[in-house]
């Protein structure tokens, strides 16, 4: 029965126990019909594949079938069922919706990139399980004490590396492994980052093998990922068990996130006061959800590389008010890239001039560049001895066996048995390495497997032999059964800064995909494996610290100073002017199909026509060569129509749509997720249906796109209220509003210009068209009804402070966020509105008296001059608070 | 360090004074640049430098003069010294200028026989057990201008014919490139990688020097990158231009017995008293003159250099 919580009845439980007590219970009272939590969850166990150690029942999975009994069940998963109980056994189904809900409403995603030409990443929701990953105290504090040991381990390996280079030069490293690894990065030789720590955070990936023990299957040492997406799956799961989480005494995550920064600062020239950022890639790296996540967890800025600069060895954040000194930087970047001075001279993502910074002690850089060599699994059959020389000590976690076939003697000795093992790739990707996903030997076809034997012996050096693994299987929730899926779990120890190492009592656990473990060796989340939370329970007292938000002082609140980066500030600025943009461009369009539908019936519309082309022409809603609507309005009708769903050569619906999501993609930390989503629905949506409507070839395709555009622009209304109403008025938010109102006052002034010019307020169709430009059709109507008087008409659309759609309104709203924006530099900022029109002010009488000729030319000059002076201001305000964003680095060579 | 500064044995045969500057004017102002540059020259058997001076205008931030101040250099794996200057303040030209004093001995003469076959060169270079660090097994690794190939391979393969001493085998490589490629100055460009300019048989010292060096790593042997200066003498019966010079490049060969063979494939010589040797490294990307990060303005670089007997 899929989907529902398992019941007696159920034909697939395999239990005995089960129904042995069902009908002994038959004799007892009602209440005690009902079986406890651990028998059921028994009853509902499926078997473990033979060979695999088996979380649940705590124990190696046996080659025949045998029967699951309550007591066979480890004791830590029994006191889980225990405390969760009947009730919430039955509620397992709709805590596990509850759980993909909650990770849908955080935005929790991964990126994928797309296998197809498009070179785009999509995004995938997260994949996380509703049961947890248990690990008991003592056996955690053997995985304690074996990563601290190998964090030691490795980062007094890269000391000697880039220093005295003893282990290289004895051979107990390989050269021609450490020297070909791309990040093995020749400038940081000789260099000691502060207080001599390279690392400040390493992970190690660990499973249970079959003898009982952890085994470490590998290391990420340069930019771990996983912290973020770690806390997310905590604060989900441990809200779905919460008398489980008490009663296991689940050791708490939150003390060790604070533990990192306080070792970060700690090594930082300015102390407890230092200023912390993350160095994202940006919204296309597949882990950019959590990099964000963790920023704002941590309270920390989230920065790309073109928001940072190096002066005189400093970092700074360029930010709407000025440089702002950055003291440590948690990155995220690929060692390779972080300087494309010194390192990829094409590298787009990193900083120049960061690692002279980094050299002169003005700049912690977690973990310090040049540590990802440290990743090779070619390396594992060497840390041994390694450890030996470094620690004077075994290594206390045993690490998978690994051969480097670079070593002749290694792959002479096993290329008879390359069923056993999965082939690596030594290094990553590069310009002088060859990456590919590792490959089961064993799964390959005959034809596949002499290829392979090809490139190894081409190129043996780049390929690492890796036992197979057999990891231990956790339970996961399916279809009302616990099924065993292989788990590999992720575990982070963080640096204190002072020459020790905490781990953090939790990890990321990967389950597979499949129950027979899939095709991907290293289970990971790329190749669709998903996430458990892992509850590490401890005999020590509960840390109860978070970094989750407290509730804050009055102090916080007077304090408090949100830095918008020059890059945001610019994106925040063009969403503002796109929103507005692709508003106008929609009621422009619909306002134009339907003249042109009455202008076909009534010559009095046709008189519209030549304002509309104008306006059209103006704006881009068709091409250049299009000949003008009166002339040929069918030819203009098809085009305007054409143009709609064009995102490449006119500035249209789709393309104004496609720009608003470009903008909104660079910006997804500061907008809300229903915000985000609108953006982005609205242009897929309008193009998709726009494109099919047209691809129709329907005699009169003019009905659909009058719906389609109808739909948007109740969109556009959403999005608009949220930018309104749910977005915080920072500094961010006044140049969103700025970009719009810039964008509002030169359409609209501009517009009815073009319509006085024209004479088109004489006829009641044209007197109309100039409300609805306005979009105060119905305002008009409320106030004035029928009447078509020059004064009322500018007095709405001109004068009037209350209609936000008159250019008194959006004017006055201009001068104010802008003089606010620009607070620090009043002079500057006095300067540049000075010119900036006052329609509040202009005398109406004046405005409504027309020339001997009908004319109204000083209008005319005034609302050509609010165009000019909204675009002046524009270029203003680009030239002072965008201008080191635009331009790009130039690489020098000679 | 990988290759000791040792003081020359001998005193040396001859003296030669090197100036080499940089100008940029650039077309529009510069806001902020960085740079790296790798000018300063080294002191090695046959080498003995003096009163090397390095000038920078305008002065890069944080320097109290023009002059390099002393401890802002860091030294790379290979022994060479680096310099990073940068400017923050608004520029439109800047001009870097080095110069020194070489005095020069000539190298021990290579033997073409006293070596080993290059196949058991090769083969001792690559990775065994328990076997200590030799500092050339890095220069038979795959770098960004010099990967490892097939058709440098089998280039190479045409000079290091089966069971030939490896000294032999350099020799006739670097004739064969010298017989075989163009010197054509814009055939290529500072980012042209070994296998282009095999495949186009031309270009620049650089690109000579990088064929050479692909075409050795490629069957596994050793062979590094070397930047420097050479002398040049005027055609016969005028006078030499001053500044007509350029930097020149080359490439050293790994010999167990003899140590790095330096060879000039430009030139068909083994190195010798007209040579200057600057930096070396896996390839031009690791000891360019100089190489910058700049923003604003385009570059137009302007290269003089003087080579001169004393």
């Amino acid at each position: 029965m899929p989907g529902g919580p398992p019941t007696g009845h159920d034909a697939h439980m395999s239990s005995s126990i089960f129904s042995a007590r069902a009908q002994q219970s038959s004799l007892l009272p009602e209440d005690e019909l009902l079986p406890d939590a651990v028998a059921l969850a028994a009853a509902a166990a499926l078997r473990g594949k033979p060979g695999h150690h088996d979380e649940l029942r705590g124990r190696l999975s046996p080659a025949a079938a045998a029967g699951t009994s309550a007591a066979e069940m480890s004791p830590l998963w029994q006191r889980f069922f225990q405390a969760t109980g009947v009730a919430g056994w039955q509620d397992l189904e709709a805590r596990a919706a509850r759980v993909q809900r909650r990770v849908q409403e955080d935005g929790a995603t991964y990126n994928v990139y797309s296998e197809g030409m498009s070179g785009e990443t999509s995004a995938r929701v997260w994949p996380l399980e509703l049961l947890p990953m248990l690990v008991d105290a003592d056996e955690w504090q053997g995985i304690e004490r074996g990563v601290i040991q190998r964090a030691h381990l490795l980062n007094k390996t890269l000391a000697d590396v880039y220093g005295e280079r003893r282990l290289l030069d004895a051979g107990l490293l390989p050269p021609s492994l450490v020297f070909a690894h791309p990040q093995y990065l020749r400038p940081m030789h000789g260099c000691q980052p502060p207080g001599g720590v390279h690392l400040h955070v390493v992970a190690f990936d660990l499973a249970r093998c079959e003898d009982g023990l952890w085994w470490v299957v590998g290391q990420r040492t340069q930019a771990p990922s996983g912290l973020g997406y770690m806390l997310e799956n905590r604060l989900i799961i441990a809200q779905q068990f919460p008398e489980a989480f008490r009663e296991l005494s689940v050791q708490r995550v939150g003390a060790s996130f604070q533990a990192l920064l306080q070792g970060l600062m700690r090594l930082s020239p300015e102390g407890e006061r230092s200023r912390v950022a993350l160095l994202t890639p940006g919204p296309h790296n597949e882990t950019y959800f959590e990099h964000a996540f963790l920023a704002r967890y941590l309270g920390i800025s989230l920065v790309e590389g073109g928001d940072l600069t190096v002066r005189d060895n400093r970092v700074f954040l360029k930010t709407l008010h000025g440089l702002e000194p950055v003291h440590v930087l948690l990155r995220r970047v690929d060692d390779d890239y972080l300087d494309p001075l010194e390192l990829r001279s094409d590298s787009t993502l990193g900083v120049p001039g960061l690692l002279q910074a980094l050299r002169a002690g003005g700049v912690v850089l977690a973990n310090a560049p040049g540590s990802g060599w440290l990743e090779s699994p070619g390396l594992a059959g060497f840390w041994p001895a390694v450890a030996r020389e470094l620690l004077g000590e075994e290594l206390l976690l045993p690490a998978t066996t690994a051969w480097w076939c670079g070593e002749d003697a290694a792959w002479r000795a096993h290329e008879d048995q390359l069923n056993d093992y999965v082939v690596a790739p030594t290094f990553p990707a590069s310009e002088t390495t060859q990456g590919f996903a590792p490959k089961a030997v064993a799964a390959l076809s005959a034809g596949e497997r002499a290829a392979l034997l090809a490139r190894i012996a081409a190129d043996p050096a780049a390929h690492t032999l890796q036992a197979r693994l057999r990891p231990s299987e956790t339970p996961v929730w399916r279809d009302g059964h616990l099924q065993p899926r292989d788990a590999v779990l992720r575990v982070f120890a963080v640096a204190d800064g002072a020459g020790s190492w905490h781990v953090m009592p939790g990890a990321l656990t990967r389950v597979a995909s499949r129950r027979d473990g899939g095709a991907d060796p290293w289970l990971s989340m790329r190749n669709g494996s998903a996430s458990a939370d892992t509850w590490v329970r401890t005999e020590d007292e509960i840390d109860t610290t978070s970094l989750l938000p407290k509730p804050l002082t009055a102090a916080d609140l007077t304090g408090a100073h949100w830095t918008v980066t020059s890059r945001s500030a610019e994106n925040l600025f063009w969403l503002g002017r796109y929103t507005e943009r692709a508003e106008n461009s929609v009621r422009l369009a619909k306002l134009s199909l339907e003249s042109l539908a009455t202008a076909a019936r009534d010559d009095r519309a046709a008189e519209l026509l030549p304002l509309l082309d104008e306006l059209a022409h103006r704006h881009g809603l068709v091409g250049e060569s299009v000949p003008e609507a009166e002339q040929a309005p069918r030819v203009f009708e098809r085009s305007l129509l054409h143009a709609l769903a064009d995102t490449k050569a006119s500035t249209s619906v789709a393309w104004n749509l496609r720009a608003l999501q470009s903008c909104g993609q660079t910006l997804r930390e500061r907008l809300s997720t229903e915000h985000w989503k609108l953006i982005h629905e609205v242009g897929d949506h309008f193009s998709q249906h726009m494109k099919a409507v047209l691809d129709k070839g329907a005699a009169d395709p003019r009905a659909d796109a009058l719906g389609l555009l109808a739909r948007a622009a109740t969109h556009l209304a959403a999005i608009t209220g949220a930018q309104t109403d749910r977005m915080t008025r920072d500094d961010g938010w006044r140049l969103l509003s700025v970009g719009r109102q810039v964008e509002r006052l030169d359409f609209l002034a501009h517009a009815l210009a073009a319509g006085f010019e024209r004479g088109l307020q004489r006829s009641d169709e044209g007197f109309m068209l100039l409300l609805g430009l306005f979009d105060s059709t119905m305002t008009y109507r409320a106030k004035f009804q029928a009447r078509r008087e020059v004064p009322p008409l500018l007095h709405l659309l001109v004068q009037d402070t209350d209609n936000p759609r008159s250019l008194a309104w959006v004017a006055r709203t201009l001068r104010g966020r802008f003089v606010k924006l620009a607070r620090h530099e009043l002079g500057w900022a006095a300067e540049v509105v000075a010119p900036l029109p006052q329609p509040d002010e202009w005398l109406l009488e004046r405005l409504c008296t027309p020339d001997a000729d009908g004319a109204y030319p000083e209008l005319v000059g005034l609302l050509h001059g609010c165009s000019e002076q909204a675009q002046a201001l524009s270029v203003a305000l680009g030239r002072k608070l965008f201008s080191h964003v635009g331009t790009h680095d130039q690489r020098v060579w000679q | 360090m990988s290759a000791p500064i040792t003081a020359p044995i001998t005193a040396p045969e001859r003296w030669l004074r090197v100036q080499h500057d940089t100008v940029y004017d650039y077309d529009s102002p510069v806001e902020l640049a960085h740079h790296l540059a790798c000018l300063s020259p080294r002191t090695t058997a046959q080498q003995q430098v003096r009163g090397w001076r390095l000038t920078v205008e305008p002065a890069p931030d944080g320097w109290p003069a023009a002059e390099v101040p002393p401890e802002l250099f860091s030294t790379d794996p290979w022994g060479n010294a680096r310099l990073v200057f940068s400017h923050a303040q608004v520029h439109e030209r800047l001009a870097v200028s080095s110069g020194f004093e070489v005095g020069l001995s000539a190298p021990p003469r290579i033997d073409p026989l006293a070596s080993p076959a290059w196949e058991s060169v090769a083969e001792s270079l690559r990775y065994q057990a328990g076997a200590v660090r030799s500092e050339a097994v890095e220069f038979t690794l795959a770098s960004e201008f010099v990967p490892r190939d097939a058709a440098l391979a089998a280039f190479g393969r045409q000079a290091f014919t089966p069971g030939r001493p490896l000294a032999e085998g350099a020799l006739a490589l670097m004739q064969l490139i010298y017989r075989q490629f163009a010197y054509k100055p814009l055939a290529t460009h500072v980012g042209t990688r070994a296998t282009e300019a095999l495949a186009l048989k031309r270009g620049v010292c650089q690109d000579f020097a990088h064929v050479m060096i692909g075409s050795c790593r490629s069957l596994g042997l050793a062979a590094r990158y070397v930047s420097g200066y050479l002398l040049t003498r005027a055609p016969e019966g005028k006078t030499k231009l001053v500044g007509a010079d350029a930097s020149h490049a080359w490439a050293a060969v790994w010999c167990p017995e003899q140590g790095w063979l330096a060879l000039d494939p430009t030139n068909n010589i083994p190195v010798g008293l007209d040579h200057v040797t600057l930096a070396w490294g896996r390839d031009y990307a690791d000891v360019a003159p100089l190489r910058g990060v700049i923003r604003g303005g385009q570059a137009h670089p302007k290269v003089a250099v003087t080579v001169e007997p004393l």
